[in-house]
């Protein structure tokens, strides 16, 4: 059989998805149900003294209150070990503390008298002061958002709105800084995002007769989310089931559970009936975001091009909520250590609340932040040495052998394969880097220019020994009696193909065909555990485990065919064979005549009364390896509108074994589009009555349209030749790693056509055109 | 039925209904919440996303902007008729071919649009897909395997027209 893996095959939800016949959670109808809608803060920072409920309940509502629900305080994001989760939310707040956050539920016979019983609650708001910016909220003298939130089971009281810091050295920084040639520092900053996912945050809830619920959700892990209900509702996990659906995109929005599921099961267990809770586009707008970030990055460089020291301070607006800012500081640490060899190197990060909308991970999860100022510093850096882009990358670059940790101080792996020279050197042919010129060198109204940058992710948080986030997934596997076989595994898929990976994994070490294995519908009761779909680590881990437990399965069949055949163990593979029966078979390999085909091992097993062929099992890598990445944009600035095209890119991974070629190549355009959003247009920024500018519209957000990004012919795809010894077949993962230089290489080829160096994003026309007409001092 | 309910017959599919609707019901609630057509998808209510694509006598109609009972006397296609279709079926299958299908949450509004495409116009440029497609936001796949599989599906439709010169 030729290897399912790395082929180009369907996907397995492909036409049902295209047919609209793939269930999201928006398409969960139960009989008996109510419709539910939530009541938002029109203020950034309120106390809520009293909620008059009557209208709307003389309108047949039933209403959910801050004072209906339990008075517990928790995260949502327990991807985290307990000791390391910060706690700061309840389901819904006595306090608002940002415009748009949650306060009531209703729910109602229809949607539309939801909507209409919505309209009458009454709420009775002290305001409060609000601080709706990083600088604000440092001040000592502004109103603090918390007097009190919790780290694991302890309490702490807040003296400011600093949510979290934290400081890692390492090496002796000041001594490298002291042994520079010369020290380059800047400021970067990156706004608010949006995760623009289309599928709305969504959630229904049917209570049952024992006390329990089951739950269908926007979730990218059924488990986290069946848990930290149990945690806040008080019921046995045994009571709690939680159904995995197609997602309708997430890219980071949905690591926590999200805002609205314990709303809805809030109502559902007041009422006693269903309830369907779905976001609205503009709620959705007011729930998630992603952090915005300050960081003034300073390097110590020697005039051989080496570095002696790197130093970046982070400052990063968090919004009302801390859902997961003390591992974000942890990865943007590790991002910039892992980048280059700084060789001394101190980060020191401050994460701060505001009164705004609470921020989360986004593809990349502070990796393209940091990117896009290291990413900008080497190219200035290299313009000071007087050397070449590429060649400075090439000189610093951290590959193999050496250490990566990406995912923070407390997960660190060798890294074991790396595509970095081949990407560097194969994109520079492929862009025609050699054609590159000095700006100054250009004229004229349109002028262009060639920018690169690298990135990369990791692929999960795995490791020897445990660390501060927790990692391990889950899998059952078992061979029908007709040797088709069936895969129940936890892990949800964003639609980037993880879901095919690993059936393709299965079916390669099952030596069974793709079309004949499946992927079941599955729960929280039926797997095992898998921490959640983030951190690139589906195809890696949740393949990973996949593989793991495909192992034993094939070992039962070689067991079970060698007691058939009355042969040794030993003496049986397991192969595949067009010319027999279904094609998988057992053979003997003393007799290669004796055998049999897994139809038959299997239906024999059943008659015989022997047992399912089957086994279920969790696994952990060891290792987190990184995917690299690099981007080769070539793009035209009008110098007199200030808009910026796309001219061409290409697009390189280093994701190990390919899987999915096809599906990788739509990962990486379809970041590609999202990147040059980032990086030109989007802004989710918030007005100073502390609501969106946007105001919760997606076309005012300047979300891409079919004709915002570049034709097909303008992008190519490229995937370097690496083999990563510790993932399944040599796959490591790739999904993340492909936003992360997008926007550096864009910032890069505006500079190189312009002259001119844009530190903060995005880079509108408007925000180019006013750079471009101040007065030069200093391009570089 | 409750008060301000009024019955209606709507053709759905080629189907008669016969239901009850609220004056202020749109067709996108309609399908969904009564007539269980689950492949017309909510993605913003407000005619910005195209998720909610239908066809209403056989034009692009987005069902989040479309009163109900505007709709009686007209023919209503959703995605699952189109996907049954033989324009439908290329297309499906171009789009399953090419990768074009992530999340998938566009995806039957993708289906619904191209499909009204490739009604009109036998062999659209990259340039007419992509303004056709204006209206249908995708976050998954950057549009480019759409417009690719487009482009595959209507040369498969017409294998004659391609090789039609090209005119000037
Ligand atoms: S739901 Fe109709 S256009 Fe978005
Ligand atoms: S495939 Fe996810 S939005 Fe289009």
């Amino acid at each position: 059989m030729m290897p399912e893996v790395g082929r180009k095959l369907p996907r397995k939800d492909g036409v049902a998805k295209i047919t609209g016949r793939e269930p999201y959670s928006h398409d969960i109808y139960l009989p008996h149900m109510l419709y539910a809608a939530v009541y938002r803060s029109p203020l950034a920072h309120a106390r809520i003294q009293h909620v008059d409920t009557s209208g709307a309940e003389a309108l047949g509502a039933v209403c959910l209150t801050p004072f209906d629900v339990p008075d517990f305080i928790y995260n949502e994001r327990i991807v985290s070990i307990p000791t390391k989760t910060y706690k700061d939310r309840r389901v819904l707040p006595t306090i608002a503390r940002h415009v748009g956050e949650a306060i009531v539920g209703v729910a109602a016979e229809t949607e539309e008298l939801a909507v209409r019983a919505l309209q009458q609650i009454r709420i009775d708001f002290e305001p409060l002061p609000a601080v709706l910016s990083t600088a604000e909220a440092l001040r000592s003298e502004s109103p603090k958002l918390y007097d009190r939130i919790w780290l694991g089971d302890r309490p702490i009281d807040m003296a400011n709105n600093i949510a979290v810091e934290r400081h890692i050295t390492e090496g002796d920084p000041d001594d490298g800084f002291r042994g520079a040639d010369f020290i380059v520092e800047r400021r970067y900053t990156t706004p608010r995002k949006y995760h623009g996912q289309m599928e709305t945050k969504a959630a229904v809830c049917q209570p049952l007769p024992n006390g329990g619920i089951n739950v269908w959700a926007t979730v990218q892990s059924i488990h986290n989310v069946r848990q930290v209900l149990g945690q806040i509702y008080d019921i046995p996990l045994s009571k709690i089931n939680v159904m995995k659906l197609a997602l309708g995109g997430s890219f980071g929005s949905s690591i926590q559970m999200n805002s609205i599921i314990p709303i809805c099961v809030g109502m559902a267990l007041k009422t006693g009936r269903p309830v369907k809770l779905v976001s609205p586009r503009e709620d959705d707008f007011y729930d998630h975001a992603h952090y915005q970030t300050e960081m003034v990055l300073t390097v110590g460089v020697k005039n051989d091009g080496t570095f002696s020291a790197a130093k970046m301070d982070v400052v990063a607006d968090i919004g009302a909520h801390h859902i997961q800012a003390d591992a974000l500081l942890g990865v943007m640490a590790g991002w910039l250590a892992s980048l280059y060899k700084w060789h001394n190197f101190q980060f020191d990060g401050k994460a701060v609340y505001t009164n705004k909308v609470p921020t989360c991970a986004l593809q990349g999860f502070g990796n393209h932040m940091v990117n896009f100022a290291v990413e900008q510093h080497l190219d200035i850096i290299a313009e000071m040495l007087g050397r070449d882009p590429v060649d400075l990358r090439l000189q610093n670059y951290i590959g193999e052998g050496d250490i990566f940790w990406g995912q923070g101080p407390s997960i660190k792996s060798v890294i074991q394969s790396c595509g970095v020279e081949e990407i560097l050197r194969e994109g520079s042919v492929r862009i025609g880097w050699n054609r590159r010129e000095k700006p100054v060198d250009k004229q004229g109204r349109y002028r262009r220019g060639l920018g690169v940058a690298r990135g990369f992710h990791t692929s999960g948080t795995g490791g020897p020994k445990p660390g501060d986030v927790i990692d391990y997934s889950s899998a059952t596997i078992k061979v029908n009696e007709d040797g088709t076989v069936d895969i129940l595994t936890p892990v949800v898929d964003h639609g980037g193909g993880t879901g095919e990976a690993i059936v393709k994994i299965v079916a390669d070490i099952l030596h069974v065909p793709y079309h004949m294995v499946e992927l079941s519908d599955v729960d929280t009761r039926t797997t095992g555990y898998d921490v959640a779909t983030h951190a690139t680590r589906g195809v890696y881990c949740g393949g990973g485990a996949a593989a793991h437990v495909a192992e034993k399965v094939h070992r039962q069949i070689l067991e079970t065919g060698a007691r058939i055949l009355q042969v040794p163990t030993d003496d049986v593979t397991l192969a595949h064979n067009e010319d027999y029966g279904t094609g998988t078979h057992v053979f003997t390999k003393s007799n290669p005549d004796r055998q049999l085909t897994l139809a038959e091992i299997a239906k024999t097993a059943q008659i015989n009364s022997w047992g399912t062929i089957a086994a279920t099992g969790s696994y952990r890598q060891q290792s987190a390896p990184p995917c690299f990445m690099g981007h080769f944009v070539e793009v035209e600035v009008d110098t007199e509108t200030g808009e910026v095209r796309i001219v061409r890119a290409v697009l390189l991974s280093d994701a190990g074994t390919v899987v999915n070629p096809d599906l990788l190549e739509g990962q990486l355009m379809g970041s590609f589009a999202r990147g040059v959003g980032f990086a030109l247009q989007e802004h989710s920024e918030t007005l100073p009555s502390g609501a969106l500018a946007h105001g919760g519209w997606l076309t005012d957000y300047r979300m891409s349209t079919s004709c915002d990004v570049p034709p097909s012919d303008a992008l190519e795809v490229y995937y370097a030749h690496t083999y990563e010894p510790t993932g399944p077949f040599g796959a490591k993962g790739v999904a993340e790693a492909s936003l992360s230089s997008v926007w550096s290489a864009v910032a890069n080829a505006i500079y190189n056509a312009v002259g001119v160096r844009m530190y903060d994003l995005p880079i509108t026309p408007e925000a180019l055109l006013e750079a471009l007409n101040a007065p030069h001092v200093l391009n570089v | 039925m409750t008060s301000g309910e009024t019955p209606v017959t709507l053709t759905v599919n080629h189907k008669t209904y016969r239901l009850f609707i609220n004056s202020s019901a749109l067709l996108l609630n309609v399908l969904r919440d009564q007539l269980n057509l689950m492949g017309t998808k909510y993605g913003c209510g407000i005619g910005e996303c195209g998720a909610c694509s239908v066809l209403i006598d056989g034009e692009l109609t987005l069902a989040c902007m479309t009163l109900a009972g505007t709709a009686v006397g007209h023919e209503i296609t959703t995605v699952e008729e189109v996907g049954e279709s033989p324009v439908g079926r290329v297309i499906t299958e171009k789009f399953l071919n090419h990768a074009a299908v992530q999340c998938g949450f566009c995806t039957p509004g993708m289906l619904v649009a191209a499909s009204s495409l490739l009604q009109e116009r036998a062999i659209p440029s990259e340039q007419e897909i992509r303004e056709h497609l204006r209206g249908n936001l995708c976050r998954c796949t950057g549009y480019a395997a759409l417009v690719k599989a487009i482009q595959d599906a209507a040369r498969e439709l017409h294998p004659d027209s391609e090789r039609r010169p090209h005119a000037g």
